[in-house]
This record gives C-alpha cells, structure tokens and sequence, in this order.
C-alpha cells in the first residue's frame, strides 16, 4: 500500500466524517434563514400570543377554530405535523382567506427554508 | 425584457403566475377573470423606464403594482387580461427618513412594516399612518387613495404625499413638484411645484408608473387621549355630529372619531323592529325609548401634549353637554408616548401608527360559520357620505335596499354609525361580499349584490372612494355628470400620454382608444349610464 493510497484513503476519511457535521451546518443555517424569514413574512398572522381585545392573531385564530377539538397547535412554529412541501404549496397557493406569496416576495430558496423551519419537529 | 432585468426576473410559467392571481376575485375561475400573460420585476426606474420603451415597441400591455397586497382591490391581478405585470417589490428602498422635517422618500416596493422598523432601529421621532393591513405598500396604498388611523393630516395617504417621481407611459423618468427644479433640496416639502398640478393622475390612474414617492410624517407626539361621550336620545346623532364636525374642521381633536349605537346590539326586540322592512322615525324612537339608555356614542381621539390634549377633551365635552342635554363622558384614558410594549400589545395598534395583520382576523375562520364555511375572502364596499346623521340614514337604507333586492340578509339597522378615516368626509359600507374560490355560483351571487350597492348608493348620490376591479367600469359609469364628461376628459389626456394605450388599460374605467372601440359596451360610460339614476327615478314612481 503506498503512502499516495493511504493519503487518499485518510482523505475520503475525514471528508466522509466532516460530511454530516457539513450537513447540520448547513441545516442550521437553513434553519436560520427560515426562522428570519418566517418571522418576517408569517409570523404578523401565525405568531402567538394575545393582542387587543385579547385576540390572536389572524392565522392563529384560523387555525384555532380548524383544529378546535385535536391536539394540532394553532401557532404553526409549534406544529410537528407540517413537511416542506406542504408549506410551500400553501405559501404560493394561499389557502382560505391567506392570498399567495410571490418570488418578489418571498424567493425559492427562502421557502425552501421557511418550509425546512416549519418542519424541523416533524414527527411521523 | 430578460435583458433589462435578467432570466430570474420574468415570470411567465402557470406556477409562477398563479400568486398574480387575485385571491379575492369575485370572478374566479370565470371565463372574464383578469389574468396577467407574464410579470417582470425591475429594480430602478431606469429598468422600468426600459421596460415602458419595449412595450411600447411591441404594443404590450403592462399593469404596475407595488407590493401587491390591495386584496379586496384587486390585489396583483391587472385590470385587463393580458397584460403583463410590472412588479416593483423588488424596488424596496428607504431614500430618506427625515425626523426634522418629518417626512419620508421610498420606493414602491417599502411596506409600511418596513419604514416602521427603520424608523424604530434609527430611533427618530416621526410616526407613520398605516392603514390595516401592515403589508402593503405606501406608493401602492396612496396611489389606492387608501387611508389609516391617526391625525387628521395624515390620514388620507394621498393627500399626505409630497412628490413623485414616475415613469411616463413613453418610458421618460419624470419627477413632480419641486423635484423638477435640478439642485432643489424641498421636494418633499412643497408639493406643487409651478405650473399644472398633474400628481392626481396617478392616483387611480394609468397615466405612467410611480417609482419614488415622498410622505409627510407625524412629528411623534408626546400624548393620546381617548375619552367616549354617550347622548341619550336617537335625534340626538345630528347634533353630536355637528359637534364633532366643529371640533374636527377647527382641529381641536384630530384623532379619529369612532361613532356607534349600543342600541345595534342584536335581541329580539331588535329584529322586531326591522321585521317589516326599514322602519319609520316614531318606530326607531319607540324602540330606543324601550331599550333604554344612551343611543348613541362618539369615541374621541386626540394627539399632543397632556395638557393640551386634556384641555381640549374637556371644551368637547363641556362644548357638546351645552348643546345635548343628558351627554354623559366615560372611558377618558391617557397614554404618554412612547408606549410600553404592554400598552402597544393591548390597544388599536393603527392609532399609534403600528403596522399589524390583526384586520385579518375579520376573515378568520369563525365557531359560527355556518354550513357553507368560511368564505375565501371578501370584497369591500364603502362610499362617502357626507357628515349628517340624515346623509348616514339614507345611506344605511341603501345598503339595507341592495341586500333586500338581491335576497342576502339584510343585517343593517338605522343603528350603524359611520367611519371616519377621511378630513371632512364620512364613509359608509355594506356588509362585505364574499368570495369562494370554489363555488362560482356564489361568486356570482355576490357580484349581484355588490352591482346592487353601487346603484343603490347611486341612486342617493352616494359613490364609492375606491373598488374593486370587477366594479370599476360600473362605478366610474355612475360618475356620469354633463354626459360623462370627466371620464371623457381623462380618455383625452390618456389617449395623449399614452398613445399606444400600455399603461394599466381600463384601471378605474379609463381604456385607451382602441379598446374602447373595441370593447363598446365593455367601457365605463356603456357600462355604468346612470343606472343608478335610473333606479332612483324607479323609486320615485
């Protein structure tokens, strides 16, 4: 075994064990990006917390009646049962009284990350 | 146009337009929806000065939208199908926030959330006036004549504005005012420059696309109070709006002035009263008289020192107890500013000038929807009405006339007390039509009664401030004075700046010459023909 082999070999080594470290980075900052940009654009309807009059706000309260009787949070940061796509569909198509989002709004790779934010507690 | 801005830029894919649909259309899925063919988003004037020159060339029409967030009017959808939007949310820069001279310059694509937080994060001492949803866009709300909620002469978001630069449908970069003077440092301070006044065209208007905009803003003030007066008799509404009307035109309270009627509460005594049709004057004051207690109540609001702000809540209140007997105060609060976060969180937001999403929850699913659900959204319908409890009355029967004639529940009572957004003017409106992006048979139900508000309203000389795209041809119609003269004159002016008829084709019923000959009966002056006056002349036989 020659020592250019071994080198390779270390190589492909430490790349391979440096590989999911590389990933969560890269997942945390996805997170990041998807926490700033959900708290930007969704979180004015979908945050929690009581407001004049002691209501919550829009989205909350929406969801709140929909999922009246379930154990499915209303505050969508909570939920555990949302995947990317989900989310992503609904940023474009809007659903009930929410419209849509553009990509002048909120880009491809900033709904990509809000979905990543939402999902992060999926749980099957 | 990929060359102007770049391939990332243009959208022309199903997937890509469909969030350039309006959610709230009330012609969804209909064959006569307005749907953009592409949208382009630019990032300078220059970009869209441009884009203007290419349309020009190959004869396109373009429709300009700033953030496009004027759900209930429209939203991003254009006004005439085809067209290719010109979305300017990328343009989203603050020029300059000035916390000496109180104003703000930006560009189309600012939210009122964002110069709110510029404004926090740099601390300067000027309040913004938000309408309610924080999302949209100051060009785009001001350019909507849209309105907020805190002093007087800030308000009406048009009438607070101060220069504009605009792309001209020929593809010149123009600026208004004193922005045409080369070196002048005042155009956000002295708006009319010399000459023709012509920043009202692009109010409502398709006489070019505003890139830059400047705003007057509230120098922060050092205080709120609010205090509620009651008055016990229902003839007496007429007096306590002349009241208030004095204490408002002579700016001894420049807040904004929230009337109500504990008597509109809903009871069975209530919808006795309303069983057969609107009821006479002697049947209201009947029916107040059994209710009991004060008829109606005028909340106030007014801005400044405390001491000031103290003294002129008490000339309100000794002023309107000489002329009403029986008027009664409560609820007089003072808050100094700035606000704890306790206080923001817990009053109207807007009256301080902080942008929120809460008006959403007016279309939130509710407990109480009934078996249809909860509708995908709504369409506004509110008109002006002058300041006097008998223009209020007419005009709560309109609407109770229109919802009776197209078989919705009727809802109003003579109880319904008006908003006050505007300097000088009340607006009135109609329990909201709602849309469904599901069930077109509803959808075309809802059309019905909103045509009906508007000829009803007409019919009494009332008129909308602003509407929905679906509703502009009709609304401009019954603006229908000297044989449409108005209109007439703004097809004129459009079919001179605008040759080729690019700009926003038909937005507020002004369609450029060849599609009014090609549309005939499809434009405003067909369209609309006085048919208000029509079913006024019906009601009088």
């Amino acid at each position: 075994v020659s020592n250019k082999t071994i080198r390779v070999a270390a190589l492909v080594a430490a790349v391979g064990a440096l590989a999911p470290a590389l990933s969560r980075a890269a997942d945390a900052a996805q997170l990041e990006r998807g926490k700033a940009a959900f708290t930007y654009w969704c979180a004015t309807c979908h945050g929690a917390g009581t407001f004049e009059n002691g209501r919550t706000l829009a989205g909350t309260t929406s969801l709140g009646v929909k999922y009246k009787g379930t154990n499915i949070s209303p505050v969508l940061e909570e939920r555990t049962d949302l995947l990317p796509d989900y989310v992503k569909a609904v940023i474009r198509n809007g659903i009930k009284g929410m419209p849509t989002f553009r990509k002048t709004e909120i880009s491809a790779s900033d709904a990509d990350a809000i979905g990543a934010y939402i999902a992060r507690n999926f749980r099957n | 146009m990929q060359g102007v801005v770049g391939a990332d830029w243009v959208f022309t894919s199903a997937e890509d337009l469909e969030p350039y649909r309006d959610p709230y259309s009330l012609r969804w899925g209909d064959a006569d929806e307005y749907l953009a063919s592409g949208a382009v988003a630019p990032d300078s004037a220059e970009q869209v000065a441009a884009i203007v020159k290419i349309a020009n060339k190959y004869k396109i029409p373009l429709y300009p939208i700033s953030t496009g967030k004027n759900f209930t009017y429209g939203g991003a959808a254009p006004t005439f199908t085809g067209s290719v939007v010109v979305d300017l949310k990328r343009m989203n820069r603050i020029l300059k926030v000035d916390d000496k001279r109180n104003f703000a310059l930006v560009e189309p694509g600012v939210a009122y959330f964002d110069l709110y937080r510029h404004i926090q994060e740099h601390q300067l001492k000027v309040w913004i006036d938000c309408p309610d949803p924080g999302w949209g866009s100051l060009i785009g709300n001001a350019l909507d004549h849209g309105v907020g909620y805190t002093s007087t002469a800030f308000r009406d978001h048009f009438g607070s504005h101060c220069g504009m630069e605009v792309v001209t449908p020929t593809g010149e970069i123009m600026r208004t005012g004193m922005g045409a003077l080369p070196g002048a440092d005042s155009w956000q301070d002295y708006r009319y420059g010399v000459g023709p006044f012509v920043d009202g065209l692009f109010g409502q208007g398709n006489f070019g696309i505003v890139t830059k905009m400047g705003f007057w803003l509230f120098p922060q003030p050092e205080g709120w109070l609010t205090g509620t007066i009651s008055v016990p008799n229902y003839a007496d509404f007429e007096a306590l709006v002349e009241e208030v009307n004095y204490l408002e035109d002579s700016q001894l309270m420049t807040g904004q002035t929230n009337y109500s009627s504990p008597l509109n509460t809903p009871g069975a005594d209530l919808a006795a009263l309303m069983a057969n049709g609107w009821p006479g004057d002697a049947a209201i004051e009947a029916y107040a008289k059994q209710r009991g207690g004060p008829a109606w109540r005028a909340r106030l609001q007014f801005y400044g020192p405390e001491k000031s702000v103290r003294a002129n809540w008490e000339y309100a209140l000794e002023r309107i107890r000489r002329r009403i007997p029986g008027a009664t105060a409560s609820n007089e609060e003072y808050l100094a500013v700035p606000l704890t976060p306790e206080q923001e969180r817990t009053h109207h937001q807007v009256n301080f000038g902080i942008p929120n999403m809460q008006i959403y929850n007016s279309i939130a699913r509710r407990e109480s929807d009934g078996p249809d659900g909860t509708p995908d959204g709504h369409v506004d319908f509110f008109f002006v009405v002058p300041r006097t409890a008998a223009a209020v009355h007419r005009a709560q029967q309109a609407v109770y006339e229109a919802r009776k004639a197209t078989g919705f529940p009727t809802q109003i009572t003579p109880f319904g007390g008006p908003l006050f957004w505007h300097q000088r003017t009340f607006i009135v409106g109609g329990p909201t039509v709602p849309n469904y992006r599901d069930n077109p048979d509803k959808n075309r139900k809802s059309r019905e009664l909103f045509e009906a508000y508007i000829k009803y309203a007409a019919a009494e000389g009332f008129g909308e401030y602003r509407t929905n795209p679906a509703m502009q041809d009709l609304l401009v119609g019954e603006f229908s004075f000297g044989d449409h003269a108005l209109l007439r004159y703004q097809e004129r002016l459009k079919d001179g700046v605008d040759p080729n008829g690019i700009i926003a084709p038909g937005r507020y019923g002004v369609w450029p010459k060849h599609l009014r000959e090609s549309l005939g009966k499809g434009t405003a002056r067909a369209k609309g023909a006085g048919k208000g006056a029509d079913k006024g002349k019906e009601k009088g036989k």
